[in-house]
């Protein structure tokens, strides 16, 4: 165990520079963005005079690292600074949206090892069967679809055309918070940009652990297992599948980064109110502090991502703690 | 091998959908371009045919109505769902002296209202909350806030709260986009904005019900939108810091306003639902519950299909083709209060003096040359081709949805390629290397940078469009940078901060224009948005006469702007090249409604005598 712990907390002081490069990059990046969060006001009845004025406060004009030095220092002292669009701090902002997009998070992750661990199985036991070509065809059509693409044809037959799921929002107009029916209305909710999202994103896992399946198969413990007699089930169930599900456990984390990306487009196409859906807006409007948290916060979230498949991967295999 | 043979066979099954699908878009790009080609093309007759053989159907503004056709006798009561159609979502700054975008304004406007509304020429009438009465001079203003007229926690709206609105908006510690030039007017507001007076001396508080303004400057500005109409409450507010309010409760989670319904729950960012309000001052609304809803622009044809919305707050104007027979809905429409125009650099911005610098040596000076370019564009066949007829081709720099102020008998420069021709032969720009192309008066080559935005999958050809067809009278245009640019590039460049790019030559943007007719926020010479730097002495007068004393009398006004629309044709340092059409659709459920009604008493129809006909939306078969 003690070898453990020297590995995680190495680990975990990696994060810090990490940390303060994204943020130089994300702060960097967002300040090329031509525009401010004033141009888009092109309006005569503006007193440009006021605008500029306006610019002098809210310290756009200062020079970038001033700028940056500024932000950093409150950013961590967990002041995030004023959205200009919303007019409220961005960090009272974020954390409402950040609500929802964990629910939704959870539910995609949910959908997509429902969807995988069967799929996956099958697919590698039965490898070359038909079963599996149809399983791989999917797959295939998986990481050929855009997400956007697919959110919207699901939106439209599921939402409009079947009407069995609420078509934006992310709960009915008017519910009580804290009633059942609210939660119930929440779910109801997330569950169609989650099975969208999710029936996308399943697709790697899939793939990843018919390999692993397939791979396992043919490892000399199993052909042991196989001489000493055991059962064709419980060498799938006890020997290959443990050992294959392992590897999936540890990319758990790296599933996390990717469902960000995936929750910009749904979040977007489903009218739900999440981070994505907030960090395209902000982007629009050119709301930097908001447009800059979001994206800290998407690469926290990233790195974390990393940090929990790391360490789980080290407890998995002891040959990474090692090194 | 089985597997790899059907891997094989899959793999080879996607490539050829995907060059399918390459070959249709790139069929209908080729068809598209085609008939633009042949739109600039030279005889009518040859247009006639096209236009015969393309199935895209042309539409004008003239069929439809602003109105909803009330078939059917209302329910009492009821429920709706208004479908708020944007892609970001309402701030929640749900108070008109705060408010900032556009979403905001969509929810606003179902609980809160101005004490004065507006006729079909954007002047204020007596028929809101409020009266007023102008003094001899024209420079005070006196309103009488009506009996009846209560806040929804049941407070009388009053005079107090009124100014106290003013006081707000022209803080020291205001925050909000409002205080404008309008508000600069009222006498006494810059000693209160410069924190040195406590109260404003050009408004008085007369009784409980009676507010007195007086305004520096009398312009008949003031009656098309230069009053503040909004007032606050001052029994919420009255104790808060400014800077505190926008943040407060009373903006965010239980605003309340005097409107016809009163705001029941807030979903932040997705949506409200409002109760109606039995106490309103028109009378009890006929609606119970109306829900309002964000949806984003792409999906509002299948929520308005669905019954899932009954309104929408405005409508993709290129989605309307596609949807025109949705036998669910009713499209009505209105002349939308924008234009679109091609701008010529004439100077650039003098950031010390605050005012345009003209310079007379620019690229574009010639006016032979604006006024052939202005000729040569078939801006009929751009509306037609690329929005079936829903935009057409604009004439002068004040919009028809002014009626009283658009110049109809004004038909600026029409497609004339020959005319153009000639306007440059005689202005000396002629081609003298033979390449097809002319030279400068000097004899020098004449390029000429184009800069356009981004933005709808028309933007490009339309472009295009108008580059082949100034190649076509022998100019040579090319796009800035050889790409359109993103819309906050764009008005950088063109000079939304001063800094103009002298690279850019002409320009193509858009304006929607406001309540006031007055266009000296955009072609005065104090104008930082007057983008083409253009100023003449004629031009300063003539927009001053427009807002003087003598402007008061209507008649006066129209002739006033009569003529600087002239002016515009004469000189042309912009040319307007499309008009729009707005297009909303509402249920067939729906009557009474008006897309005026929110803030206009032209007809009849107001927000609170909107009902249904049935207690479901009607949905498409």
């Amino acid at each position: 165990m003690n070898h453990m712990w020297k590995f995680s907390v190495r680990r975990m002081l990696i994060i810090i520079p990490q940390l303060l490069l994204l943020s130089l990059l994300v702060f960097l990046m967002a300040q090329a963005m031509p525009g401010d969060a004033l141009t888009g006001q092109i309006n005569p009845d503006l007193d440009p005079q006021e605008m500029q004025e306006q610019r002098e406060e809210l310290g756009l004009n200062d020079p970038w690292h001033i700028k940056y030095a500024d932000w950093i220092t409150s950013a961590v002292r967990g002041d995030l600074g004023q959205s200009f669009q919303f007019k409220m701090p961005a960090s009272e902002l974020i954390w409402n949206r950040m609500v929802n997009s964990f629910w939704l998070g959870v539910a995609t992750l949910i959908i997509t090892y429902l969807l995988a661990i069967p799929l996956g199985i099958t697919s590698g036991r039965f490898n070359d069967s038909l079963l599996d070509s149809s399983i791989t065809g999917y797959t295939y059509i998986g990481f050929a679809t855009p997400i956007f693409i697919f959110a919207l044809v699901m939106l439209w037959i599921f939402g409009y055309q079947l009407g069995w799921f609420p078509t934006s929002g992310s709960v009915a107009p008017g519910s009580d918070p804290g009633t059942f029916e609210y939660i119930v209305s929440k779910i109801n909710h997330l569950l169609l940009p989650a099975i969208s999202l999710g029936l996308i994103t399943t697709v790697n896992t899939v793939q990843y652990l018919r390999s692993e399946i397939i791979d396992t198969k043919q490892k000399d413990f199993i052909i042991t297992a196989r001489a000493k007699g055991a059962s064709e089930s419980r060498v799938y169930n006890r020997h290959i599948f443990r050992n294959s599900l392992l590897p999936i456990a540890a990319f758990f984390g790296f599933e996390i980064t990717g469902l960000i990306g995936g929750t910009v487009f749904v979040e977007r196409i489903f009218g739900y109110p999440g981070m994505g859906d907030l960090f395209i807006q902000s982007v629009l409007l050119r709301d930097y502090t908001v447009v800059t948290s979001v994206v800290l916060l998407f690469g926290l979230a990233s790195i974390l991502g990393a940090l929990i498949s790391d360490i789980i991967l080290s407890l998995v295999d002891p040959r990474i703690r090692i090194k | 091998m089985r597997r790899s043979l059907l891997t094989k066979g899959l793999f080879a099954l996607f490539l050829m959908l995907l060059l399918t699908l390459a070959a249709c878009s790139g069929g209908s790009d080729d068809s598209e371009s085609d008939s633009s080609d042949s739109g600039e093309g030279t005889d009518e007759e040859q247009e006639g045919g096209e236009a015969e053989a393309s199935e895209d159907k042309l539409y004008s503004i003239e069929d439809f109505s602003p109105s909803a056709s009330n078939e059917g006798e209302p329910i009492d009561g009821g429920s709706i769902t208004y479908g708020l159609v944007s892609d970001t979502s309402f701030e929640g700054t749900l108070n008109w002296n705060f408010y900032d975008g556009d979403p905001d304004s969509q929810v606003l406007k179902w609980f809160d209202e101005g004490l004065l509304t507006y006729d079909e020429n954007y002047t204020m009438t007596n028929d809101g909350a409020a009266t007023y009465e102008v003094s001899d001079d024209n420079r005070t203003f006196t309103f009488t806030i009506k009996d009846g007229v209560n806040w929804h926690d049941g407070e009388p709206v009053t005079a107090e709260d009124w100014a106290f609105a003013h006081e707000v908006i022209g803080h020291p510690d205001y925050e909000g986009p409002r205080y404008s030039a309008s508000f600069q007017n009222i006498e006494g507001m810059d000693a209160y904005h410069n924190g040195e007076a406590d109260s404003i001396s050009g408004i008085e508080v007369v009784d409980e019900k009676t507010l007195k303004v007086t305004y520096k400057k009398a312009t008949p500005s003031l009656l098309t939108g230069g009053v503040w109409i909004y007032p606050m409450a001052k029994h919420i507010f009255g104790d808060m810091k400014v800077s505190e309010m926008v943040e407060s409760d009373a903006v965010r989670k239980n605003p309340i306003g005097f409107g016809p319904y009163k705001v029941e729950s807030i979903v932040p960012g997705e949506s409200v639902v409002l109760k109606k309000n039995e106490d309103y001052w028109r009378g009890e609304p006929r609606l119970d519950e109306v829900v309002i809803k964000v949806i984003n622009p792409n999906t509002v044809v299948q929520a308005l299909e669905s019954g899932k919305v009954d309104l929408v707050s405005s409508f993709p104007t290129d989605q309307y083709p596609d949807n025109a027979d949705l036998s669910n809905v009713e499209y009505l429409g209105k002349i939308d209060l924008a234009y679109t125009y091609i701008g010529f650099k004439l100077g650039t911005w003098d950031k010390e003096n605050k005012e345009i610098k003209p310079d007379p040596d620019a690229k574009m000076a010639n006016k032979n040359l604006r006024q052939a370019m202005w000729h040569a564009v078939d801006n009929k066949s751009v509306g037609e081709k690329f929005y079936n007829g829903l935009r057409w081709n604009a004439t002068t720099l004040i919009p028809p949805s002014h009626p009283a102020y658009h110049d109809e008998d004004n038909p600026g420069r029409e497609y004339d390629p020959e005319k153009a021709k000639q306007l440059l032969d005689e202005a000396g720009y002629v081609d003298t290397n033979d390449d097809g192309i002319r030279e400068d008066p000097d004899g020098e080559e004449l390029t000429i940078n184009f800069a356009s935005m981004s933005g709808g999958d028309v933007a490009e050809p339309i472009a295009n469009y108008y580059i082949q067809a100034w190649e076509q009278v022998g100019l040579n245009v090319e796009l800035l940078n050889g790409r359109l640019l993103e819309f906050n590039t764009f008005y950088d460049k063109v000079g939304q901060s001063g800094n103009d790019d002298p690279k850019v030559d002409i320009y193509q943007g858009a304006w929607s224009v406001g309540y006031d007719v007055d266009p000296t926020g955009l072609y005065g010479r104090e104008a930082l948005f007057n983008f083409s730097r253009y100023g003449s002495e004629e031009n300063d007068e003539l927009l001053a006469e427009g807002v003087s004393e003598k402007a008061f009398d209507q008649e006066v006004r129209q002739e006033v702007y009569n003529e600087w629309q002239e002016l515009m044709v004469d000189e042309v340092p912009v040319f307007p090249t499309l008009y729009r059409s707005l297009i909303v659709p509402v249920n067939n459920r729906i009557v009474n409604y008006d897309l005026y009604a929110d803030d206009m008493s032209t007809g009849d129809t107001y927000l609170y005598e909107l009902g249904v006909t049935q207690e479901e939306p009607v949905t498409a078969e």
